[in-house]
């Protein structure tokens, strides 16, 4: 790192906000996609728009590449350092700088994590929808540039829905207020197209967000299936019954048994081949109607049990359960590979089938836990980073998973994204015209490509475009 | 010795890396660093273990930098032991010496002489009282215990009682309403002065000797006490690091070592005072003791702070909530975050003294907000934590150990 840039540098964040030292940068490695690794040269920690302005303003003279990180739990490998790159992390930027109970939306920094958000407006009977399973620990501003969904967006929508405005710092260090444009936005609809750009076109540091109305009736039901495909099946049923439950979630025996012998233990039974995991919300009257729709449907597909959650605290546990399963799962082996596989709802069952037969085929483990409602499947690979030839595998099932969903009419992320992992497979789904086209778009804000470079578009697209 | 081999790799494993328990850590929500986040200790000791890194002055930082509050192993989905990985890393950089002189003559004295010692502790303790007032509660007294405490009405059982190093010099008051809770519900309590420190505060340092030659000392003061039928009884601590450590004792020594199974029986045996007298007859015989007073109500409403040793190590979170209840007369308030840990952490609050005011200040605004008039707490650390931050806040509020307040409401 030049000796005069580090020097402007810490003159903007101070010791607190620069991690230089080896030892202490070598935590910032990776992210959740724990076998993509690379050491940054530095990571800034500013604490508002403001610094993060200034030091990018230094390395865009310095012509220094660039990659955001939130709490660093994506499973793509989008916050994987790049070389010779620097980390922003806004890990320091954690405040909720306005509610606004009247007109429901927040206004927060960008590393204030999800669930924070949700616990400040709780008591206005308001709280933030998205929900990814790691909201105790994600950022609102990694939510947004991964355009992250979660059991309940199958009610509410994705990060998407729900992001009202943003103030970005472009990769040259200018400051775009784009806050303003609560209601419909005049000209392009930049907030849109920043969100899911996964750190690709700045790093945002203020994000405006809706708040949903807290229902009135919560209630979380527990169907339990002998078979992995009656649940399936039962996913489908009730969608064509119109039953329309706020979250629909399925988890099959292995994830249940590792649940249970964490620390989560949610009480799902560990005879069930599969929990159905239903979520009813509105008010009293539209509840009831719906449990009416939904009883008979799921007998009739052969639940040998159904209940509802009998307290807020066992509705909380096992909701916990559902969220904290990816962890769980790492007491099956060191790591754990996450595949992130959308079908149409339909083909869901063949899918699972599928799915397991690849992974058998290759000697791995698998369990699967998905946002069945939505189409898309969690297989949770277990493994071992350091048998390398096991990880080719694992790399290798998960290719194969991706091109049965292709196959099958489906696409290449329901919600953890493209980055890293994902980026050799846009060239399966996208002509070379459709990327240069995306190039392009990119090149618009970022014309040297300084921002997540190697991430989410194939960079040999974006040469191409420049030759 | 080769530093690799200071981590407990095989437990290192353990961590998928899924960040779950970041937002729980103290230090990491302090100061936004992830080697100082739970995943970010781990990923270095992993890093150490597998020849990546140096076990440098960096490195020794952020393992001394964590107050062991487990609040991360209270939430890790995957089962990570941090609290023992942790105790693991840190007996190896001791036996590296990686740290500076000074660091390492504090130890030797607080750890090779005033904790394997009740005269030598008991002077220090004197002359705290005079050079820092300011760190002392203000109610510090101290008193040992007699050998034996009858108990009132029926005796239903006996039991040990650990007086502690700290308690008895400082909360000697606190021992006393203990005994006396325990005598009203029916105990005989016994003590004895060769149960003297349990070696808690050397585990968590990593002055991994000095804390077995103390574990075996508790293990045979222990044996030596039994009830009628020749059976140990059970050991009963009111203080919660203690009572965590007594639990997991065993971890000293290695499995072929024969002390491990003692440790263990020990550990077996082992209760935090809250656990004995929720059970029954004990809750019983307490309840029907309980008389509504002025002096208890001028208490309310009351707020109990979970100790990190008693809620992340112990899992123990109900049966203190379920005595407090008992409370005549007395409302009781949530206090938020009363798992998070108040920064006193042993010797910690001393070594980092400004993060450990940072982390105070939180929980002082937390217990602004419950509007509580009375802190409860069950651990000595966190009494004088809690004692120091509400009279530098000027609250007017009185911090209590759950002891005390049962002991004032049985009083007859
Ligand atoms: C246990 C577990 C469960 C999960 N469950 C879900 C789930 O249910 N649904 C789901 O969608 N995802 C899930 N994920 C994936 C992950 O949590 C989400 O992608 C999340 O949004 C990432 O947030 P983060 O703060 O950790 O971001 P990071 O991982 O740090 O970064 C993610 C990406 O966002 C970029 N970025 C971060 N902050 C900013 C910013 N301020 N400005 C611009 N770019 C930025 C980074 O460059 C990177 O490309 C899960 C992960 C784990 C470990
Ligand atoms: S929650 Fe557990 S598995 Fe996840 S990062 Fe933390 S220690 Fe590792
Ligand atoms: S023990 Fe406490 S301070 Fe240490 S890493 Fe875990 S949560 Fe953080």
């Amino acid at each position: 790192m030049d000796p005069g840039l580090l020097r402007g540098l810490r003159e903007i964040l101070g010791e607190a906000g620069l991690v230089e030292r080896r030892n202490q940068r070598v935590p910032y490695e990776c992210d959740g996609l724990a076998f993509a690794r690379q050491l940054p040269e530095l990571v800034l920690l500013p604490r508002n728009t403001d610094e993060t302005a200034r030091c990018m303003r230094l390395l865009d003279e310095a012509h220094v590449p660039i990659v955001a990180r939130g709490a660093g739990t994506g499973l793509s490998g989008g916050a994987t350092p790049v070389e010779h790159g620097v980390l922003i992390g806004t890990s320091r930027m954690r405040a909720i700088l306005e509610i606004d109970e009247r007109n429901r939306f927040a206004r927060v920094q960008a590393g204030v994590v999800n669930v924070d958000l949700s616990h400040a407006v709780e008591q206005l009977g308001l709280f933030y929808a998205p929900d990814p399973s790691s909201q105790k620990a994600c950022t609102l501003g990694g939510n947004v540039a991964e355009n992250s969904g979660g059991p309940h967006c199958f009610r509410h929508g994705t990060t998407t829905r729900h992001v009202l405005g943003l103030v970005i710092v472009t990769p040259q260090g200018e400051v775009l207020d784009l806050s303003k444009a609560r209601a419909e936005p005049e000209g392009l609809d930049l907030v849109g197209f920043f969100t899911g750009s996964e750190g690709m076109l700045g790093v945002a540091t203020e994000l405006t967000l809706r708040l949903t109305q807290t229902p009135p009736v919560v209630e979380t039901w527990l169907a339990l299936f002998r078979e992995l495909d009656e649940a399936c099946e039962c996913v489908s049923d009730l969608i064509r019954a119109r039953a329309e439950p706020s979250a629909i979630e399925i988890l099959d025996q292995l994830t249940i048994e590792a649940v249970e012998a964490s620390v989560l233990r949610a009480g799902y039974p560990k005879e069930a081949g599969a929990v159905l995991l239903l979520e009813l919300e509105g008010r009293e009257s539209e509840v009831a109607a719906q449990a009416r729709i939904l009883e008979p449907l799921v007998r009739a597909r052969g639940a040998f049990e159904l209940r509802r959650a009998r307290d807020p605290a066992e509705r909380t546990r096992l909701w916990a359960g559902r969220k904290g399963a990816y962890g769980a799962m790492g007491r099956v082996a060191p790591d754990l590979y996450v595949c992130d596989a959308v079908v149409p709802r339909r083909k869901l069952r063949e899918l699972v089938r599928e799915t397991t037969a690849i992974c058998e085929a290759r000697g791995l483990k698998v369990a699967n836990v998905f946002h069945a409602g939505d189409g898309n499947l969690h297989p949770n690979i277990s493994y071992d980073r350091r048998d390398k030839e096991e990880l080719a595998r694992v790399l290798d099932a998960g290719d194969a998973i991706l091109k049965a969903c292709l196959a099958a009419g489906g696409t290449l992320s329901g919600e953890h994204g493209i980055g890293l992992e994902k980026i050799g497979a846009m060239e399966w789904l996208f002509t070379r015209e459709d990327l240069a086209a995306m190039c392009r778009a990119r090149e618009a804000w970022d014309p040297e490509c300084r921002m997540n470079p190697g991430k989410l578009i194939p960079m040999r697209a974006c040469m191409e475009t420049r030759t | 010795m080769d530093a690799r081999t200071i981590i407990d790799y095989a437990k290192s494993l353990d961590c998928v890396h899924c960040g779950l328990c970041l937002n729980t850590c103290p230090t990491y929500r302090l100061t936004g660093r992830e080697p100082s986040s739970p995943r970010g200790r781990i990923h270095l000791m992993r890093s150490l273990a597998e020849g990546e890194i140096q076990a440098d002055a960096d490195f020794a930082h952020e393992m001394d930098f964590c107050l062991l509050c487990r609040h991360c192993e209270s939430v890790c989905p995957s089962g990570v032991k941090f609290g023992a990985l942790m105790e693991h890393t840190r007996a190896g950089l001791a036996a590296l010496e990686k740290r500076p002189l000074h660091v390492r003559l504090a130890r030797a004295i607080g750890f090779g002489v005033l904790l394997r010692d009740r005269g030598a502790l008991s002077l220090a303790a004197a002359l705290a009282r005079v050079f820092a007032p300011a760190r002392m509660p203000l109610r510090a007294e101290r008193a040992y215990q007699p050998t034996l405490t009858p108990a009132e009405g029926e005796r239903t059982s006996a039991v040990l009682m650990l007086e502690g190093c700290v308690m008895s010099e400082i909360f000697g008051g606190v021992n006393r309403a203990t005994a006396a809770v325990l005598a009203r519900a029916g105990c005989e309590v016994r003590a004895t002065p060769q149960l003297f420190c349990c070696g808690s505060l050397h585990a968590h340092s990593g002055e991994s000797s000095g804390a077995r030659a103390l574990a075996r000392e508790a293990i045979e003061a222990s044996e030596a006490l039994c009830d009628e039928r020749g059976a140990p009884l059970p050991l009963v601590s009111n203080s919660a690091g203690c009572g965590a450590h007594l639990k997991e004792l065993a971890a000293l020594f290695e499995e072929a070592d024969p002390w491990h199974a003692r440790a263990a029986a020990l550990s077996a045996r082992t209760l935090d005072f809250s656990q004995l007298l929720a059970r029954e007859p004990q809750r019983s015989l307490l309840a029907a003791r309980m008389r509504a007073s002025s002096e208890l109500a001028e208490l309310s409403p009351i707020a109990w702070d979970d100790p990190c040793h008693l809620c992340h190590a112990q899992g123990v979170r109900r049966e203190p909530r379920a005595l407090l209840a008992l409370l005549p007369g007395v409302t009781r308030v949530e206090l938020a975050g009363s798992e998070d840990c108040c920064g006193s952490a042993g010797a910690w609050s001393l070594t980092h003294a400004s993060e450990s005011s940072a982390l105070l200040e939180g929980k002082l605004e937390a217990l602004r907000a419950s509007g509580a008039r009375t802190l409860v707490t069950s651990n000595p650390g966190c009494h004088m934590q809690w004692d120091a931050g509400v009279r530098r806040a000027g609250l007017d509020v009185r911090v209590l150990h759950l002891a005390e307040l049962l002991e004032l409401a049985t009083r007859n």
